[in-house]
């Protein structure tokens, strides 16, 4: 059965035509990789395999976009668990409120999905400005958690839902009282939800071009994307240099990809599709 | 005494709900109500980013942008970014769903491939579609010249008439395995049972497809479209760092023109009146989507 099902020619196209459209999504990737490997007089021919492999552009690209790559590590990482709290300590207790102050608070919470965060761009320059947290790093943290607030408490309301409340109803009873359920029952609870929201943030936090451009101005400050951005639109670019940086920058998301696939998945998918 | 012990019970409940509330609610007044009132307000106002006042001019920079042809160039942009987004990710998505979920061997690769542009960087997509979209000796361009076509090849990038399109085709690229993985996802939750019963009744494959299977995508197709709305109205990185709006603010939208008049001419004033209209606009097209999920939610959890 499986082995006429699998030479049947409506199988073989399906494979041809899967396999077809998984090589042209890899084109730009495989041209990345390849250019980035490439010396300077190679760079032209496209299509060629470089033919002395050097690292001289990844040693170029280092010394270009190296410090911005940890500063966005050091923006990323507080700045997503930051949020991910944040988020969860509002969500509680809109699972938990039944009555109308609830939802009205969840309504408003989420409305700030639909802000595009360029109108706020003005008004973020100047309050950074007036709180002295200007091209800091911990500015923008502080940016990446306040605009998060909508997505996290989304994503935390989503999933405590699905906790049952018979967890609550028993730990009150073994007089647990409420902040004591969240810390030491709901959060540990929630590690799989807390994980793929994680994930996610990840991904939006690392790739954030606005804020990024808006609030740092300096080397000690500026992430991955505003750096990479100057060398984007430059009058005369180095495409092998170039390359190997975009590479550089894409490594860290990459990882945490592969790593936590699953988790990534689910946060995705968002509770929508429970 | 019981109900003595109730009552305090809930106050406390009620009291340690108002703290875990305060500090999101903080950042959420901080962040978005008075930063959108700011805007609001400044909209109404000439001010160069500098001086210490700014003059009052009522509905002026409303007006001023009513008759910019520039203004409407870039909202029509955006309309175009969001009939794009609306379609091609998401109907190019959902095909590839259908065709990789079939027990196909190497079902990973596949997954990991078409979703991988996804997590990408929009600065990175955009240097690496920069360098295919290189007129003279770009990826693009060779392989038309390697097939016979170089007839066809264009100043990619750099042609008015073209520049959207191939935004979009690299915007496609990127945005695909988003709504590729929703649909795959959604896919697996269809019961095979369901499906068995059509075929035993004699459906045929392409009428299982319409009147079993895609019915069951429905909550996959409103996440993906939500998000692709709310994508489409925010979109700035991969416009900006790939054309700055150019060549001749032809590819521009909103979200830049936004940027270049706020931080290039210091128009904060008119710059901010570019902002609330899209903000309006936003509203008008996400909030029914944002009334449906709160709605939905709340179902759930009953």
């Amino acid at each position: 059965m499986s082995v006429a099902t699998s030479l049947s020619p409506a199988r073989t196209l399906r494979y041809a035509l899967a396999i077809l459209v998984c090589a042209l999504f890899a084109v730009p990737l495989l041209l990345a990789l390849n250019t980035s490997f490439k010396a300077p007089d190679e760079i032209y021919r496209v299509f060629s395999l470089p033919d002395n492999p050097t690292l001289e552009n990844y040693r170029i690209g280092l010394s270009q976009v190296g410090r911005s790559v940890l500063n966005s590590l050091m923006i990323t990482i507080p700045a997503v668990a930051l949020s991910v709290f944040i988020g969860s300590m509002a969500a509680y207790p809109l699972s938990m409120m039944r009555g109308r102050a609830g939802r009205v608070i969840y309504f408003v919470l989420l409305t700030g999905m639909f802000v595009p965060f360029q109108i706020v761009q003005i008004p973020t320059f100047y309050i950074a400005r007036a709180l002295g947290i200007y091209n800091t790093i911990p500015g923008l943290w502080l940016v990446h958690v306040a605009y998060g607030v909508p997505i996290c408490t989304f994503f935390m309301r989503n999933f405590f839902a699905t906790v049952p409340r018979s967890m609550y109803e028993a730990a009150q009873v073994d007089g647990c009282g409420t902040a004591g359920y969240f810390f030491k029952i709901l959060m540990p609870a929630s590690f799989s939800g807390i994980a793929a929201l994680a994930i996610v943030q990840s991904r939006s936090v690392w790739n954030d071009l606005l804020f990024a451009m808006t609030l740092s101005n300096s080397d000690a400050t500026m992430p991955v994307t505003a750096k990479l951005n100057g060398f984007v639109g430059a009058i005369q670019v180095q495409y092998g240099p170039l390359m190997a940086s975009a590479v550089i920058s894409v490594v860290p998301v990459l990882v945490a990809f592969l790593l936590f696939q699953k988790a990534f998945v689910r946060g995705l998918l968002g509770g929508s599709s429970k | 005494m019981t109900t003595n012990s109730r009552g305090s019970l809930k106050r406390e409940k009620t009291v340690t709900f108002a703290i875990f509330l305060a500090l999101p609610l903080i950042f959420f007044l901080t962040a978005y109500v008075y930063a959108v009132g700011y805007t609001g307000w400044l909209s109404l106002h000439s001010w160069d980013g500098l001086s210490p006042h700014w003059d009052w001019v009522g509905m002026d920079n409303y007006q001023d942008l009513m008759g910019s042809s520039r203004f409407w160039h870039s909202l029509v942009n955006n309309l175009q970014w969001l009939v794009f987004y609306l379609i091609c990710p998401t109907v190019l998505g959902l095909a590839l769903a259908v065709l990789v979920d079939g027990k196909l061997k190497g079902e990973g690769i596949m997954k990991t491939l078409i979703f991988l542009p996804y997590i990408i960087t929009p600065v990175a997509v955009a240097a690496v579609w920069r360098w295919i979209y290189m007129p003279a000796d770009g990826l693009l361009t060779s392989a038309l010249e390697g097939v016979g076509l170089g007839g066809l090849a264009q100043n990619w990038l750099g042609d008015a008439g073209i520049v959207n399109g191939a935004l979009m085709f690299a915007a496609l690229w990127s945005a695909t395995g988003f709504a590729f993985l929703v649909f795959f996802s959604g896919l697996r939750s269809v019961p095979v049972e369901t499906i068995e019963a059509a075929r035993i009744d004699g459906a045929s494959s392409w009428v299982i497809f319409w009147r079993v299977v895609l019915p069951q995508l429905w909550p996959s197709t409103v996440l993906v479209l939500g998000l692709f709305g709310i994508e489409a109205m925010r979109i700035f990185d991969l416009i900006w760092s790939m054309t700055n709006g150019g060549p001749a603010r032809a590819s521009e939208v909103l979200a830049t023109q936004l940027y270049d008049v706020a931080f290039t001419t210091f128009q904060m004033g008119e710059a901010s009146a570019i902002g609330i209209v899209q903000l309006l606009l936003a509203a008008a097209l996400i909030l029914p989507y944002i009334i449906y999920i709160t709605s939905h939610v709340e179902e759930q959890s009953e």
